[in-house]
């Protein structure tokens, strides 16, 4: 049994979580990121954290990592030299997209078409045309094919995304495609969409293709590196890579299709706030990781995470399956500020890591949120831990002067300024809540990240949301949230069939089909075949719609009832996530057949805290600022030190390492035995 | 404390929150509507609107455009409007000019507290079918409005939460898709009341007092913004322009005028549609002579956005009752294409609801050096219908994007569409459901208008005929071209033939139904590119080049509309620099002074033979406006 190594990296900072795999023991250390080689960042990550546990490295018996880096990377446009095949006739595809323009009515006189992920001059057509069915109507042409290939290389192409139309129903002229590719230009990186997303509508698979392939020579070239050095230190130890998805891959696997890691970095904080939960015993939960310059919300029923297959980057969709997390432009760092008409605003500007908050006196010189909780007496006068002394003197200032515009006192603004960030983060969980037919007050709030106890209260305040659960560690939860992550795979094909028309053998086979598929893969990734899970689904329609809903099939099901059950179920679902359905009056639409394959690996145990149940003691009190109430003397807790069932009642603050949890007057706190803290609001 | 703050009755994070929730409440009701409605059009295409008001009937959201409450007040009244009550009305002629065409069905819910009414939710959608004489309800050949469908006046469609089942039933048993209609409206209803929930929890949170500050606010912004941001640039002055719809489905193609005279003071704006010519017998008359024109005052007034600062600026300027207090509009008499008179069909009046956006940015491309973007053609159905009803029927419909206007900052995007988030279908979608084979799908070359900045491309578009059908179009600018703005040329017209597998081409008019296509034959589909802005013979050369290298722009249009002079080497394409200098000296000189418009040749063509005829006290509004040029223009812009 050796040292379990999770690895969270983001733009500023790396956090690392070892486990015992015995013991259950665990260790925590910060280090700075590395955006540039995020492999040396992760490295050093690997090493610090032995240095803490006072292991060596080949100890190591598993590295974890889930990283922002690929999604930053796109949004800095860090990347050149992209090229694109496709159809012929529809070297336009992307220029066209999808027609629309967003947001308002009538933007469409004044909205700029934004730069498109490969320019006009490097998309080439190539001669060959398939029908839906995958039936060749006009054979590819390879040496037109080789001569825009070789087009595309001399213009500079060094990455090249092939879309062929009908490719999700027939992969040759693809996979060819690819072929003469690695033969002429074996230097060249290349997704083809029919591996990438084999699914129908061109413009998506084509974009989610070309995502792939940009981030691909970054992903390989730095996951690469850091492999290498792992076995070299560690000798042959896996290497893990969280995907969008919430599972795990290798890191070879994850280099091959690296879109699927593009927005993994939220992921595995649901992950870690679901395991609490499920420990605390709650089961529908709304996560938020409140970071330095935005929040994550996700939803998450059953102890279920939800699962989207589509999402923006920027202006450009991508298309793989995801866990449901909306991001909000509000954090610890966002930045108030007064618009010309005078009017307060929160985020979504932010004073980032660098320079910080003013009271990180760090050159900040613009009040942030975290500003704001310190002059109200919500902060300590350093954060624990005490590495950062903070400076109480400029932040009111800035506060004073803030107040000033609106004849406020700094107190005043302040608390202005949380009731603000807190609205705005209500906002965010509307969209994953109201916009999808749920009601966010029969939710608990499991906030963490290192601002996620600031105003979590306040949240639910406005939601009508009864109770909050604050996890241990809030503030590397994600980090955490690898450990418990299982190797994930998805699987997909498009078959349209409708129901009057379907063959249940001809769906059960192409399931299957994916399912061996999965079984190889995911024993590849080294999973015991007894350890692997199938799930099949499907997405499915009304004829007609223009999308289509997520219909999971009963585990184990297989063959004629696994087929039946979709026709079935498909009314249920469509009922639940649109209020309506036409059973028996209207003829049903199989679109895509999925498999997630998923195999089981090693979970840590939640440690129990130490000690017998007791009275909570404040270490100190000071005076805290409530908006509408004034400045009160309210007691102060060190978390480490809250005994078992302990409870307390708000007005009061509980501060730990790296963490701040206010309890406002009206809720009421307790400590589970995994060291949760539930808040609840007094009846 | 700032001048802002001293006349405000409500603290700034009470009003921030209260912004915020607004505008979250509008997000929420639109993604109600889309995950809960059934018609395509509404949930694919995002045809519905949805807003908030006060209780005085004032608008507060500001991403779209609206209806109107002003029905409530004007047929109930303010003693009858109850908690539970749903208003519902679809009437073009009773709805105070906020419903232009009978798919639009309202509905309106009234916000209450503690017994208060404190607002409205509102919600209307363009629904698959509401009867009438053709299938989808937007007859081309309509002579009267009953021959569009079921008209509902203002009704109570709810009374205190209790349903009125007998309008109910004979509204849905008037369409030919009744399940999808009850469908519609249940999820109108859901998704306003949603909205209006959302404005009790911030009565319950800062009361009511706090809230209706907040609302006085939220309008005074939207007005101080246009006031602060947007009239300065405008040249205070009277400004005329007209442009025309070229034919009405019903009767020979002719112009039917739209005609415009702003008057712009440094407060505000007067838009007077005096001259307009009289209503059509087709479906392209637009009443909108009720309440003051507050349709027509809000419809239009977000033009105005197109002079921020940036697109970024414009996009984030929220237009709601504010504008009323920037925008007067006056009307001629009874019986004009405005003006038409009771029971005159409307089915098809987005024709001149896009010329009334074009008038108007025209009237301000005069007052502002010409900063203004060309005119963009954005809204045209096409579609091919077969098979055997209940058997094997299929309807292939597509709402097509056309290029957008040139601007000063910008060329025009390519493929867009007036209605946000409406999406084109994808050919594996197309050719996995219909019996089609898309053969192409493209940018049409050259189809924008030339300019410094050039119009955005239409589609060219070539679909196979697996399975022989009757194709329909409902399509304008198939004759007039979209206009170029201050030097900027017009950009191409819609056009759409069918190619006979015998090689004979066929050429179809914009506006056209039952056409019969045969197994194996090509329906070709060319929408509208936008019109250009500003000289082509200042657009950068390299830009020029660009877009041949990419097949956008040809050659001879290169050369002779943009006068750049290429060489090819290879692969390569070179600009002659000396020799694009040369030629565009020559074509300057040759060609005189640039004027403000370019129409196109089918309208130079009538002009020409006399047939254009102008009322009584107008003149050619093109007559006199030339170009400004851009050095001087961007002076002004400063």
């Amino acid at each position: 049994m050796g040292l379990r190594v999770a690895i969270d990296t983001g733009g500023t900072f790396t956090d690392v979580v070892a486990i015992d795999e015995a013991s259950g023991d665990q260790w925590a250390i910060k280090t700075p990121s590395t955006p540039g080689d995020p492999s040396q960042g992760l490295l050093n990550g690997i090493r610090k954290v032995c240095q803490a546990a006072g292991r060596e490295a080949g100890q190591v018996a598993a590295v974890l990592h889930g990283t922002t880096t690929a999604t930053n990377a796109v949004l800095e446009h860090k990347f050149e030299g992209l090229g694109l095949l496709v159809t012929e006739g529809f070297r336009h595809i992307i220029e066209i997209a999808r027609q629309s323009v967003p947001d308002g009515y009538g933007n469409s006189y004044f909205w700029v078409k934004p730069p498109r992920l490969v320019p006009l001059h490097l998309v080439r057509e190539v001669p060959e045309r398939l029908d839906f069915q995958g039936r060749v109507l006009a054979p590819l042409d390879e040496e037109a094919t080789l001569g825009a290939i070789d087009e595309l290389v001399a213009k500079g192409v060094r990455c090249i995304g092939v879309c062929l139309l009908h490719s999700y129903a027939n992969d040759d002229h693809e996979k060819r495609v690819g072929a003469l590719i690695a033969t002429r230009h074996p230097g060249v990186f290349v997704s083809l969409s029919s591996i990438v997303l084999p699914e129908y509508r061109e413009y998506e698979r084509a974009m989610t293709t070309l995502l792939d392939v940009m981030v691909k020579p970054y992903c390989k070239t730095y996951l690469g590196r850091a492999e290498a050095e792992i076995r070299r230190t560690s000798g042959d130890t896996r290497f893990l890579i969280m995907q969008s998805n919430g599972g795990v891959v290798t890191a070879r696997t994850a280099g091959e299709k690296p879109v699927t890691m593009l927005l993994s970095g939220p992921a595995a904080g649901v992950l870690g706030a679901s395991f609490m939960a499920d420990h605390a015993g709650l089961r529908n939960i709304l996560t938020i990781d409140v970071g330095g310059t935005s929040t994550d919300v996700s939803l998450v029923e059953n102890l279920k995470p939800q699962l989207t297959s589509a999402a923006l980057i920027e202006h450009y969709p991508v298309k793989t399956p995801m866990l449901d997390i909306a991001t909000v432009g509000t954090g610890g760092g966002s930045l108030a500020w007064i618009d010309p008409y005078g009017n307060l605003k929160v985020g979504p500007r932010s004073a980032g890591a660098d320079p910080g908050p003013i009271c990180y006196g760090k050159g900040g010189k613009e009040p942030t949120v975290t500003d704001a909780a310190l002059v109200l007496g919500r902060l300590p006068a350093a954060l624990v831990g005490g590495e950062i002394a903070l400076d109480k003197t400029n932040a009111l200032k800035a506060y004073q002067k803030l107040g000033e515009n609106f004849a406020m006192s700094a107190e005043e603004a302040a608390a202005g300024v949380l009731e603000i960030a807190a609205a705005n983060q209500v906002n965010g969980i509307r969209q994953v809540t109201v916009m999808k037919g749920r009601d966010p007050a029969l939710y608990s709030l499991v906030s963490f990240g290192g601002a996620g106890g600031l105003f979590a209260c306040e949240v639910a305040d406005f939601l009508g949301i009864q109770s909050v659960m604050s996890p241990p560690n809030p503030g590397n939860l994600s980090a955490f949230g690898l450990h418990v992550s299982d190797v994930k795979r998805d699987y997909i094909r498009t078959m349209v069939r409708q129901e009057s028309a379907a063959k249940w053998r001809e769906v059960d086979a192409a399931w299957r089909e994916l399912e061996v598929r999965g079984t190889k893969e995911i024993a590849a990734e080294g999973v015991p075949e007894a350890d692997i899970q199938l799930n099949r689904s499907a997405d499915m329609r009304y004829v007609g719609e223009g999308h289509e809903v997520p219909v999971p099939v009963s585990e184990g099901v297989t063959g004629e009832a696994a087929v039946a059950e979709l026709w079935r179920e498909f009314h249920r679902v469509h009922q639940g996530t649109f209020g309506f359905a036409y059973e028996g009056s209207q003829d049903v639409e199989l679109v895509n057949l999925r498999v997630q394959a998923v195999g089981r690996v090693h979970r840590p145990l939640a440690r129990k805290i130490n000690g017998k149940a007791g009275k909570a003691t404040p270490a100190s009190t000071r005076p805290v600022y409530w908006r509408g109430i004034g400045w009160q003397d309210c007691a102060i807790y060190r978390r480490e030190t809250l005994p078992l069932d302990a409870t307390l009642d708000g007005p009061a603050i509980v501060e730990e390492y790296g963490s701040t949890v206010v309890v406002p007057a009206g809720w009421r706190l307790t400590v589970d035995p995994y060291g949760n803290l539930m808040l609840k609001r007094k009846p | 404390m700032s001048v802002t703050q001293q006349r405000r009755k409500i603290g700034p994070v009470e009003l921030e929150v209260i912004m915020g929730t607004v505008r979250s409440a509008e997000l929420e009701i639109e993604a109600a509507v889309e995950r809960t409605s059934r018609s395509p059009m509404i949930r694919d295409q995002h045809d519905y609107r949805v807003a908030l008001f006060d209780a005085k009937g004032r608008k507060l959201t500001g991403r779209s455009y609206s209806a109107l409450v002003e029905p409530v007040f004007e047929y109930f009244g303010a003693d009858d409007i109850h908690e539970g009550d749903v208003f519902f009305w679809n009437d073009p002629y009773n709805s105070c000019g906020g419903i232009g065409h009978i798919p639009d069905l309202c509905t309106t819910v009234p916000i209450i507290h503690q017994g208060r009414l404190i607002g409205f939710s509102q919600v209307f959608g363009h629904h698959d079918d509401v009867g009438g004489a053709v299938p989808g309800s937007m007859p081309v050949k309509a002579t009267d409005m009953w021959t569009e469908g079921l008209v509902v006046p203002p009704i109570k469609l709810y009374e205190r939460g209790k349903l009125n089942s007998a309008a109910y039933r004979i509204i849905a048993r008037n369409s030919r898709l009744s399940e999808h209609l009850k469908g519609d409206i249940d999820a109108e209803i859901g998704a306003a009341r949603l909205g209006s929930r959302r404005i009790v929890e911030m009565a319950e949170r800062y009361g009511i007092e706090a809230l209706e500050a907040a609302f006085d606010t939220i309008i005074r912004n939207c007005t101080e913004t246009i006031r602060r941001e947007l009239l300065p640039k405008i040249k205070d002055g009277v400004y005329s322009w007209e442009d025309y719809i070229e034919c009405d489905g019903v009767e020979a193609p002719k112009l039917h005028a739209m005609r415009l005279t702003m008057t712009k003071t440094p407060d505000k704006i007067v838009l007077d549609f005096t001259g307009t010519d009289p209503e059509a017998a087709g479906p392209i008359n637009w009443p909108i002579d009720y309440a003051d024109g507050k349709f027509a005052r809000k419809w239009m007034a977000p033009v105005l956005r197109s002079l921020a600062s940036s697109p970024e600026r414009a996009a984030e300027i929220d237009m709601n009752e504010g504008v009323l207090d920037i925008i007067e509009v006056k009307f001629p008499e009874k019986g004009t294409l405005v003006t038409p008179h009771f029971g005159k069909p409307t089915g098809l009046r987005f024709f001149i609801l896009l010329r009334s956006l074009g008038i108007f940015a025209a009237c301000l491309a005069k007052a502002t050096g010409g900063r203004m973007p060309a005119d963009h053609e954005t809204i045209r159905i096409w579609g091919l219908h077969g098979g055997r009803t209940g058997k094997d029927f299929f309807l292939f419909r597509e709402v097509l994007g056309g290029g957008g206007p040139g601007r000063p900052w910008a060329d025009g995007s390519d493929v867009v569409h007036i209605v946000p988030n409406s999406r084109n279908l994808p050919a594996e979608f197309s050719e996995t459901r219909y019996p089609v084979l898309v053969e192409k799908l493209a940018l049409a070359i050259d189809s924008g208008g030339a300019g410094y900045r050039r119009g955005g491309f239409g589609y060219d578009k070539r679909i196979r005929v697996l399975q022989g059908g009757k194709l329909l179009s409902n399509a304008d600018r198939a004759m007039l071209n979209t206009y170029g703005v201050n030097g900027g040329k017009s950009g191409s017209t819609y056009g759409i033939s069918v190619e006979h597998k015998d090689g004979r081409v066929d050429a179809i008019a914009g506006m056209a139904d039952n056409i019969v296509v045969e197994d194996g034959a090509v329906v070709r589909i060319m929408t509208t590119g936008g019109g250009g802005w500003g000289d082509p013979l200042e657009r950068e050369a390299e830009r020029v080049r660009y877009d041949v290298e990419c097949g956008l722009v040809s050659e001879q249009a290169a050369r002779e509309v943009y006068g750049v002079v290429l060489n090819r080497l290879g692969n390569e394409i070179k600009v002659d620099g000396p020799a694009t200098m040369a030629r565009r000296a020559k074509m300057r000189h040759a060609r005189g002074p640039l004027p403000m418009f370019d129409r196109g040749t089918y309208f130079q063509e009538i002009k020409a033979a006399q047939g254009v005829a102008w009322p009584k006290g107008w003149r050619d509004p093109d007559e006199g406006w030339q170009a400004v040029a851009r050095a001087k223009n961007e002076a002004a812009a400063e």
